[in-house]
Formats: structure tokens, sequence, C-alpha cells
């Protein structure tokens, strides 16, 4: 039997390629993902490592709220380093400072591009120094910087040139004393780090006196371990205190935490492509075993068992789905760098040094590969063991359909329920058990389906249906476009499928096109309504989470024309009795409502006033998940390890989302939660003065001194979130465009089948004068006509789904349904175009086809 | 009318000169047609016997553009066929040439009148309503207009073809073994469509068959063997004609 099959698959090679293919690009992205985290991983332990190579113990501040969240003012002070200083057992101890910031050059243009972060970093004594200077000296005095060797080449730096540091105090300019590098010279990522003389380091981040952490070397004779017991000892809480490779691991730990949602977010997509690809092979299995039940009523009367039969084309998916798993995981290897560059491309630049390749990627992706195959080729195989001896006699002998009972239904769903459990719990991913659960359903509705009619499944109605109406398009195209219409619907079974794997990649699309349209229109209406203002100051780089000084307020408050400032601050809290972090807005009582209008549901803008140190005001949604009235009293973990108790004092409709879960003052976010910067400053002018005027003052004063902050009008600000928004949109759209390929996959592999069964057709319709342009154009509009039926129902089901999940989730949001009507026609017809691409070759091998040879096959 | 081969090649409507095909090279080469050169004169039935690997199907083929001769000439209705690109090669077919196939070829997913009208369909030509309606009178399908092909007897089917070869008034109909897949009534109702079509429309009608009850319905009567024409004669009866095939064995 595997001979035969081996055989069989040299005299199919296209087909079988384009199929393998199919399973390929999926396990390619799959393998891919890995191979690409597990390099970041891998490249940022050897930073870590390298980092804390000359500490023994490093006292570094607590993580209250998780890695995630830090406190912007540290616990670590003068104080605690005299008293590290000061303990039996350090040889050496200093303060350091890791913080992020901007820098640009003199003309206030960034010098780190995308998202790659920058950093400020102090230099320490040389036994701690984890940079070299290649060229000059490190810094000498408070002007001097010395800069990594990869900002300098991109920004063409050289030593004594001047360029800008922008953190939390006012902007300076320094000489360039020296281009550092890494440690050993491994990559830095794409991240950029400036090293400045520690009390200047201090002054540019806003915590004179206030170090990131403490690293300290033992006397000799003294070990990692118990220098770290002497210092815990004597510390306090605020702050953790690990030995040197502790703190390595502990960082790469949070950074594993932090990548694994990439990792998740790609996943996604190789899921979605793979069961793309196990539409395609099911489809090709299903064509393959109807165009051989001939062959297999032979092999019945040769006395072949049904047992043989399902073997050799199990055997067949078997050998297909390990030969496409190997050819993705070579592809995903090859693959992983190019999805660097497509991050890098979507501002997320991330570091990677060779490339990893971890047992359990090459595991992992040959079996999920294997096994989609084989399942997918399953339901085909089945049904070749229904062929009949008879069928080796004649033509065209009908595989019945079994007529299902309820009982049936049960079992086959019960089955298909048990088998995607199986492979759930195998590849333990959420993500998969969301695909598995889509499928599970659409397959049990199916089943419904056909048991209430009897055994007629709807898609004999429904496609034929849709390629009337998709097939007035050809139509004025005459014969080759009524043709075309009719083979279209000849095995309406056959065309949804191959157009369903299209659905696939088409809905998810329609759905986030859709998603992302209302989250836009959201926004939009959200701004309109609640910005009472007339500018907002930001960080340039608001979509990373950056912040602006909190000296830009005061100083934008100077601007003549400038009536009021009011500063916003994000913070999070935990709230005592829950596991999750609680996002909190920090406002200034007294001029924010002069630039934003509050709905209040209980309290009034007075309600502000009382906040002061120990009121809040939560939103409407966060109150009733938490059973939070007025006059309660909640008791809240901050970032800076202490607890602060709030009464509520108000509830407010949260349609905005601009105010988080809990709002307090701003000088409790400073004091209590640490928090040393702010997200936004909402600006009014004052009466007379006009946007023409302020915004070119205020844009004055911010490259003066805060170049890393801009001011945007409330259209302005609109934009860019909506830009954010599809930044987004862009980076999902290219990793589902893989799901669509593959389904081009399918309609090449259907058409080459089809085209394949009708060969005397297509002679004759050769012979009696049919060009081979028309030929061409006949097999082009048939996979247009498949590719916008896949095409209507992906978008249907796109937006239905979206509308649905939205009204379901977030109704009591006000979240603004809109249906870009544009992108959608937009979709419908990329896919018309990719069933114009998926039909070249197919199209081509129908109007080469021999005339002679076609009119004598029988 | 009896036509040597070679003479008054001015006057047929498809002639050919010299014609060789030879399929294979070196020691495998096989000669399907030798040195042949017949000439068919318009409105006339002329029927082609010959035992199988004879040469008849390709001599058929050659005549009718499906193939091109090693070496030769084809002359159809005063064009040289044998160095026509293909572009030109289908327009011909389509315009001038009409096919009648053993296994009818319809198209499954078109009804009886869609498949008539398919080489005007495929030419973007509107049918000529009259021609049509005596056409499909003629063959005797007109109740039958509107069903697919999987709806027709063999019978039907193959008068369905025989209207699709007419319709648009080719210069020569190629006839390849039409009654080969019916039963002896429907045989020889297509075969007398298929006289009716030469004595009434003045259609040339070239047919190859092995069945010499159907060379009988032919005005004239070629048998080859071994690639070359051994008889070339006016009609004869169906037993004559068995004989002749006898003869050549």
């Amino acid at each position: 039997m595997l001979s035969l099959v081996l055989r069989g698959f040299v005299q199919r090679k296209l087909r079988v390629l384009l199929t393998a293919i199919a399973i390929a690009l999926g396990v390619a992205l799959m393998a891919g993902t890995y191979v690409l985290t597990d390099t970041i991983n891998h490249s940022f332990a050897g930073i870590f490592q390298t980092a804390n190579k000359g500490n023994d113990v490093v006292v570094s501040p607590t993580e209250a709220l998780g890695s995630q969240t830090r406190s912007q003012t540290s616990p670590v002070t003068e104080a605690m380093l005299s008293q590290v200083r000061s303990t039996p057992g350090v040889a050496e101890a200093t303060g350091a400072i890791f913080t992020p910031a901007t820098f640009l050059d003199t003309q206030r243009k960034r010098l780190t591009t995308g998202g790659a972060p920058a950093f400020v970093a102090s230099e320490v004594p040389a036994r701690f120094e984890s940079f070299k200077p290649i060229k000059g000296r490190l810094p000498a005095g408070p002007d001097e910087v010395a800069i990594d060797q990869a900002t300098a080449e991109r920004a063409g730096l050289k030593l004594g040139q001047r360029m800008i540091v922008a953190g939390s105090a006012v902007a300076k300019q320094y000489t360039i004393a020296g281009i550092v590098e890494f440690g050993g010279g491994e990559s830095f990522g794409g991240a950029g780090a400036a090293v400045l003389i520690p009390t200047e380091a201090q002054r540019v981040v806003g915590e004179p006196g206030r170090y990131d952490e403490i690293d300290v070397a033992a006397d000799p004779g003294v070990t990692a371990d118990q220098l770290r017991a002497r210092l815990r000892a004597i510390l306090p809480q605020t702050v953790a205190v690990r030995t040197g490779a502790q703190q390595a691991s502990k960082d790469t730990s949070n950074l594993e935490e932090n990548l694994s949602f990439l990792r998740t977010f790609l996943l996604i997509f190789a899921y979605v492509a793979l069961v793309v690809g196990a539409f395609i092979i099911f489809n090709t299995f299903s064509i393959t075993v109807a165009q051989r039940t001939r062959e297999f009523g032979l092999l019945r009367t040769l006395g072949a068992s049904r047992n043989q039969i399902m073997r050799s084309v199990v055997i067949e998916g078997l050998l297909l789905g390990v030969g496409g798993s190997v050819l993705g995981l070579l592809g995903g290897i090859a693959l992983a760098p190019g999805l660097d560059q497509l991050f890098k491309a979507f501002g997320a630049d991330l570091p990677d040094s060779g490339t990893v390749l971890e047992t359990r990627t090459i595991v992992v992706s040959l079996l999920v590969g294997t096994i989609v195959t084989v399942l997918a080729g399953l339901p085909p195989a089945l049904r070749a063991t229904r062929v009949p001896p008879m069928a080796a006699m004649g033509e065209g002998v009908e595989i019945e359909p079994r007529v299902l009972t309820g009982v049936g239904v049960l079992i086959r769903g019960l089955l298909a329920a048990a088998v995607a459990f199986v492979i759930a719990a195998l590849i333990g991913s959420g993500a998969v058990f969301a695909v598995l659960f889509v499928v599970l359903a659409v397959y049990v509705t199916r089943l419904l389906v056909r048991l209430v009619r009897g055994g007629r499944p709807a898609r004999h109605r429904i496609v034929p249906g849709l390629a009337r109406v998709i097939g007035v398009l050809v139509a004025w195209r005459g014969i080759t476009g009524r043709l075309a219409r009719e083979n279209s619907i000849r095995q309406p079974g056959r065309t949804l499928i191959t157009a369903a794997a299209l659905t696939v990649g088409l809905a998810l699309v329609a759905f986030v096109a859709v998603l992302a349209d209302g989250t836009k229109a959201t926004i939009d209406r959200a701004v309109s309504r609640s910005f009472a203002g007339d500018l907002i100051v930001e960080n340039s780089q608001a979509g990373n989470q950056q912040g602006i000084p909190a000296l830009v307020a005061p100083a934008v408050r100077r601007v003549p024309g400038v009536a009021s400032v009011t500063p916003i601050a994000f913070t999070q809290g935990r709230l005592r009795g829950s596991s999750g972090n609680a996002t909190i807005a920090a406002i200034d009582p007294r001029s924010f409502e002069q630039v934003y209008r509050i709905e209040w549901k209980h309290g009034s803008n007075a309600t502000l006033l009382g906040l002061g140190d120990t009121g809040t005001v939560v939103t409407k949604g966060y109150a009733s998940s938490h059973h939070l009235k007025v006059g309660k009293t909640i008791s809240l973990l901050t970032p800076s390890n202490q607890q602060v108790s709030l009464k509520v004092l108000g509830i407010i409709s949260d349609n905005v989302r601009l105010l988080g879960d809990i709002t307090i003052s701003l000088p409790l976010a400073r004091t209590a939660f640490g928090q040393r910067e702010d997200a936004l400053d909402f600006v009014s002018y004052a009466p007379g003065a006009g946007t023409a005027q302020v915004q070119p003052a205020v844009d004055r004063l911010l490259a003066r001194s805060f170049p890393q902050a801009r001011s945007r009008t409330a259209a302005q600000f609109k934009q860019d979130q909506a830009n954010q928004i599809n930044t987004l949109l862009a980076l999902i759209y290219v990793l589902l465009a893989l799901s669509v390929i593959v389904s081009l996959f399918g309609i090449v592999n259907t058409l080459i089948l089809s085209i394949y069964e009708r060969t005397r057709e297509l002679g004759m319709m050769r012979a009696i004068g049919t060009s081979r342009r028309q030929v061409r154009q006949m097999i082009r509009y048939e996979s247009v006509i498949t590719a916008l039926i896949g095409g209507v129902f992906g978008l249907v089901i796109g937006v239905v789904g979206a509308v649905v999940v939205t009204s379901l989730t977030l109704s009591s949001s006000e979240y603004v349904q809109s249906i870009p009507v544009g992108t959608l026609a937009i979709l419908l017809v990329v896919a018309a175009l990719a069933g114009l691409l998926a039909a070249q070759l197919p199209a081509r091998r129908a109007a080469r086809l021999d005339m002679l040879q076609a009119l004598a096959s029988e | 009318m009896d036509l040597p081969p070679g003479e008054n090649g001015s006057e047929a409507l498809v002639e050919a000169r010299t014609l060789s095909r030879r399929y294979g090279e070196g020691e495998a080469a096989v000669d399907a047609l030798s040195d042949v050169t017949v000439g068919f004169p318009s409105s006339r039935f002329a029927a082609i016997m010959g035992p199988s690997g004879s040469g008849k199907s390709t001599l058929m083929h050659i005549l009718a553009g499906l193939d091109r001769p090693t070496s030769g000439s084809v002359r159809l209705d005063g064009a040289e066929l044998t160095t026509m690109n293909d572009r030109d090669l289908t327009e011909m077919r389509r315009d001038r040439i009409g096919f009648i196939f053993q296994t009818f070829n319809l198209l499954p997913v078109l009804n009886a009148e869609e498949n008539i009208l398919l080489p005007l369909s495929i030419a973007g030509r509107k049918p000529d309503r009259e021609w049509f309606d005596r056409l499909i009178d003629t063959v005797g399908i007109r109740d039958r207009l509107s069903h697919r092909p999987a709806e027709l007897s063999g019978g039907q089917q193959q008068r369905v073809a025989v209207a699709r070869a007419l319709v648009s008034r080719p210069a020569v109909v190629f006839a390849d073994e039409p009654s080969g897949n019916l039963d002896s009534k429907a045989s020889g109702d297509v075969l007398d469509l298929l006289r009716h079509a030469v004595d009434d429309f003045g259609q040339t009608v070239v047919m190859v068959t092995h069945d010499a009850h159907a060379a009988s319905y032919a005005d004239r009567l070629l048998v080859l063997a071994d690639g070359r024409i051994v008889h070339d004669g006016e009609s004869v009866t169906a037993d004559q004609a068995l004989d002749l095939m006898k003869a050549v064995g």
C-alpha cells in the first residue's frame, strides 16, 4: 500500500506540493514565532547576564503590583546606599540609574526610531560597569555623555558632537565624550543607551538623591548568598535584595512574561492559517477520493479490505502532513528574521542575535502540522471505505451520504469534541482552544442542519444562489462568464469548502476592521463630547505609553494666551481582595472641570474638590463589578508598596474611558503612588486667544525645553488615536494575509482538480473554436466567483460577528457601532483579485491542454 | 462524380496534398499518414473507413485543424491550415468547421438550446433565429430545448450535437464516429440527419466511421489502411463496404 501511495505522489507532484504548502505556511508561522521569541529571550538573557556580571548582590525596588507596573519614584535612596556600604562584607557598593528617556539630535529629531526604547544609565565604578568605551571615554562632567555604538552609527554622531537627552527635567545638550559598547559586544537589542555621570543622571530622570538599584560587590571570603542575607535583614521591605544571578534570571523571566503576549498573538495567526490549511487538505482529499472511486472499487474487487483502503488514504495524509510540516519548519526558521523585520516596520524593535532553535519548536511544529493534516484527511478516508466494489465497473458511482440519525449526530459531535479537547490539552493554549471551539461549533451546526433537512445540506441552495448573483458580474462577458458561473455551482459542496478557506481569513479581517472602526468612532465621539479644552500636550510617541515631565504643565501655563492647564497622570493600584490591577487616573481637582465634561451618576463637579488624599471617584462599570457604593471605603495597594484607604465620593459614567477605573487627586498619586510623570496636559485658551497664535507658542516652548512632547488639537488628537489603531490594524492584516494566501493554494488546487475532471469538455470547446484566451478567461471567472463567495460569506460572518460581540460585551460603555463600508468594499475587490491570482496557473494549464488527448481521454 | 485523388483539386472545398504524419522519432517512429492526397468537394457526404490504426482519425484531425501534419498541406475553403497560427486556426474551427463527436461532448451545465448556440456564443455572434428554428425542427428537439444533457437520451444528445455543428453554417462538418455510441434506431436518425443536411442544406460532411452501415449513407467512400488511401469510390451498400474492409484486413 505504501508503495502505491508513493507512486501516486510522484504522479501528482504539483498537487502534492500545493497541498503540502497549504499546511506548511501555517506551520512556518508557528515555527517562526517560536524561533523569534526564543531568540529574543535568549538575547535578553545574555544582556541581563552581562549587566549583572559584576554584581554579587543587587538591591532594587519591590514590584508590589508585578513587573509591569513599577513605581516611578524609587525607594532606593542615598541613605540606603550609605547603609549598604557600612554593612560588613561589602567591598564596594554603588547606586545606579537605568531609566527610559528620549534622545534627540540638536535639530530635535529623535535618535531612536520606531518603538525602540532609550535609557539613561549612570556611570558606575569599573567592576560594575557594563558599558565599555570603544572610542573616547566615559563622561567626566555634567555636560558630557557617552552613547552606545548602534545609536551613534544610526544617527551618524561622532565624538565632540552634541545631542539632547530629555527625561523628567528640562532637556539639555551634552557633548559626546565617548562611544560605548555593551558588555562583550553583544547587541543591546534595538535599545539606545546614554551614560551620564551619576548626579547628572539623577537630575535628568528627576530623581535627585535616588537610584534605580544598588549594585554590591562582596569582600573576598563572603559569598553572594551570605551578603544577600545580611542586607535583607537590615533593608526595608520596599526593596528586594537578590544575588546577581537571581537578578539576571528575574529580569529574564520578567521579559519572557512580557514577550509571551507577543508569542500568543503570533500563534493565533498561525493556528488560523492551520485551520484554513485543514480546509484545503479536507477538500483536496475529498476531491481526489471522488476521482479515484474507480481505483478504490478495483482494489476492493481485487480483495482489498475497507481497512486497507482507509489506511492508504490516511498514510497519504500522514506523509503529506510530515512533508508539509518539515517544509514549514524550515520555512519558519527562515521566516523568523522576517517577522522581526515586520515588527520593526511597525515600530517594535526587538533584539535578536543568532537563531535559537529549541527542540520544543521542532517537536510542536511537526506534531501540530501532521496531526492537523491527518485529521483533515480522515473524513475523506472514511468516505473512501464506502466505495463499493461495483464502482470498478462503471463511471460516476455516487457514494451515498449516510443518512444521519439523532444518535449519529450526537456520537459524531461528542467524538469531534473529544478530539478537539485532546488537541487543545496537548498544545495547551487558549488560542487553539478558541479556534477549535469555532470549528467544532460550525461542524455541529452543519450536522444538525443536515439532520433537519434529511441529509440535504443547505449549501445546495445557498451556494448556487450566491453564485448566480455574483455571476451577474461576469455574465456580461458572454459565454465564458456564463460557463464559469455554471461550473462554479456544479459541485456546490466543493465550491463552498474552497471558498470557506478564504472565508476564515476574510471573516477575521472584516471582524477586526469593524471593531477598529467602531473603536475609532467611539474615541472620536468621546473626545468630542468630553474634551472641553483647546489643546492636548502629550509625548510625541504617546503610543508607546511614554509620559511627559510634570514640569510641562507649569511651563505651558506661562505661555501667553493659555488660561489653564490641567495635567492627567495614569497609574495602577490593586484593590484589596482583588487579584488584578485597576487603572487609576490622577487629576488636578481644581482645574479639571474646566477642560473636561464628566457625566456623573452620583455626585457633581464639586465632588472633585473633596478628593484630597482620602477620596476617590469610580466608574460605573468598576463600581458594579466590584460592588462599590458611594460612601464605601476601599483599600488600594500602590506601585510603591503602600496601602491607601479611599472613600468613594462619586460614580461617573465611563463612556470616555479616559479616566480609568478609579480617579484620585494628582498630589496623592505623586506621593503614595510614586507617579512622577504626567500622561497628558489639557490646555484651554484665554478668551480671545486662538489656536493660530497659542499652539505655535506652546510648540516653541516644547521644542526648547521638552522636545519629547508635542501639542495636539482635539482633531489632531483624534487622528493620532486613529493612526495608532490603523497601525495595529495593518499589522493584523499582514498576519491574516498568510491565511488568505493559504486559501489561495486551496483555490488553485480545486481548480486544477476540476479542470482535470473536465478535460474532455475543454477539449471539445477548443475543438469547436474556443480560443485559449477564452478558456483562460473562463477559469479565471470561475475562480473569481469562488473567491467572491468566500468573500461575501467572510464579510457577513465578520461583520455580524463583530456587531454581536461588541453589543454583548461593550453594551454598557456606549460603544459606537461603525461599519467601514469602504474597507469592506476593498476587501471584496481584494478577494476577487486573489481569485484572479489563484487562477493564473490553472488557467494556463487549461489553455495549454492538448486537444486530441483531451478528446481521446475517457 | 468520382474524383481521383489530386485531380480537380481546385474545385475541392477541403483539399489535402501529400499529407504525412509521423508520431515519435527514430526507431519507434510510426507513420500514421503517408503521402495522402485527397479532395472533398462542396455539398457532398464522404465517409472514411479503415481498421484501427489505419490513420483515418489522424487524417480527419489534420483536415479539421486539430492536428498538424509532419509534411504536406491542407486547404480548407481557400485557406491554408498548415501554416496558420493557433489563433487563426481556432477562429477557423469556430467559424468554418463543425464537429460531431462519438461521445456527443455536450456541456452538462448548459441546456440543449445553449449547447446548440455554443459556437455562436463563443464567437460572440447573435444567432440567426430563422436558421435556428429550421435547424431544431429538422433535428426534432424543439420540445427538449430547455433540458440539460443529463435529461436527454443518447440519440437526443447526438441530435443536439448535430444542430450545434450546423448552427454556424460551417463550410464543412467533420463527424467522428457519430453513431458509435448509439443504438441502431438512434444511429439511423442521426445519419439521416447528416444525409439531410447534405441534400437539403448543401452542407459538406466528412465522416470517419468503422461502421459499414453508417458508411452506406455517404456519397463517397474512402478506405484507409496503414496511412494510405486504398480505396476511393462512389458510395456502396453496407455489405459491399464490409467486403472492402475485409479486403484491407
